[in-house]
């Protein structure tokens, strides 16, 4: 069971991490690793996207709380993005989703994304 | 044929993280052939890799590479999952790694809190040496 990592450049200094695959035991040094190495305080936005991944365990969510953790740290943030119902339904078991910036897809994210621009700028 | 526990099939891994991966293929293979619903399997990998995840890293401290049965199998209403291994008396439920807060959550307690929430009984025991436990799932 193998996980694939691309992160991708986005809008504002921001990364899109897209993992695919199984978020395991195995696997979740991987991403802790591609994390280590490409987001730092210069990151203003960390979506991770889970459009293809199939499966997630206890060792993929330390990371993923690890890694919001730091986003709040320097300030920046962090959005979850295209998870799969079963993978909702982890965040939901460790009743994790309260504390997370969550959405269903992409539109829903542009939406949000779009009105803390505007936001930012009417504050100018 | 009676209602007791049928359609076994057993697989002995090394206990170590890395053989998590035969442990998921194994069950998505029984699953297959008994025909049992995506949603089952999906929640039955999950309470597989913590289970066997936390009896890797903890019943077998600082012993040289020992092994893990896993038996599979099944009645037309139930599944069950028993892990039997000879390391140190060691219940997955309850002596795995200590609760670590971090964010409002209990890094150590995560496993445990999802093995009881996806499946319907579990059960822990001592068989001289060797610890036994078995969860269950109904399937319908």
């Amino acid at each position: 069971m193998s996980l694939e990592i691309l992160i991708t450049p986005e809008a504002n200094n921001g990364k899109r991490i897209s993992i695919s695959g199984s978020l395991d035991s195995n696997t979740a040094p991987e991403l802790q690793q591609s994390i280590d190495a490409e987001i730092n305080d210069s990151v203003s936005t960390t979506i991770l996207d889970f459009k293809d991944l199939d499966f997630l365990s206890s060792a993929g969510l330390r990371v993923i709380f690890k890694t919001k953790k730091l986003m709040n740290n320097s300030g920046g943030k962090f959005l979850l993005v295209n998870l799969q119902p079963q993978i909702k339904k982890v965040f939901e078991i460790i009743k994790a989703l309260d504390g997370m910036n969550v959405f269903k897809d992409q539109d829903e994210m542009d939406e949000y994304l779009t009105a803390m621009q505007n936001k930012v700028k009417d504050g100018e | 044929m009676n209602n007791q526990q049928q359609n076994k099939q057993v697989l002995t891994l090394q206990s170590t993280i890395s053989d998590a991966g035969k442990l998921a293929e194994f069950l998505a293979d029984y699953v297959k052939k008994f025909k049992i619903a995506e949603e089952i399997y999906n929640d039955l990998r999950l309470v597989a890799e913590e289970t066997f995840v936390n009896i890797a890293s903890y019943a077998y401290t600082g012993q040289a590479q020992q092994t893990v049965t896993i038996e599979l199998s099944s009645t037309a209403d139930k599944i069950s999952i028993t892990f039997t291994d000879a390391g140190i008396a060691f219940n997955p439920l309850t002596d795995a790694a200590e609760c670590k807060e971090s964010d409002d959550h209990c890094e150590g307690g995560m496993g445990i809190h999802l093995i009881t929430s996806l499946s319907d009984h579990q059960e822990y025991s001592r068989d001289g040496q060797s610890n036994v436990f078995m969860l269950s799932k109904h399937l319908y």
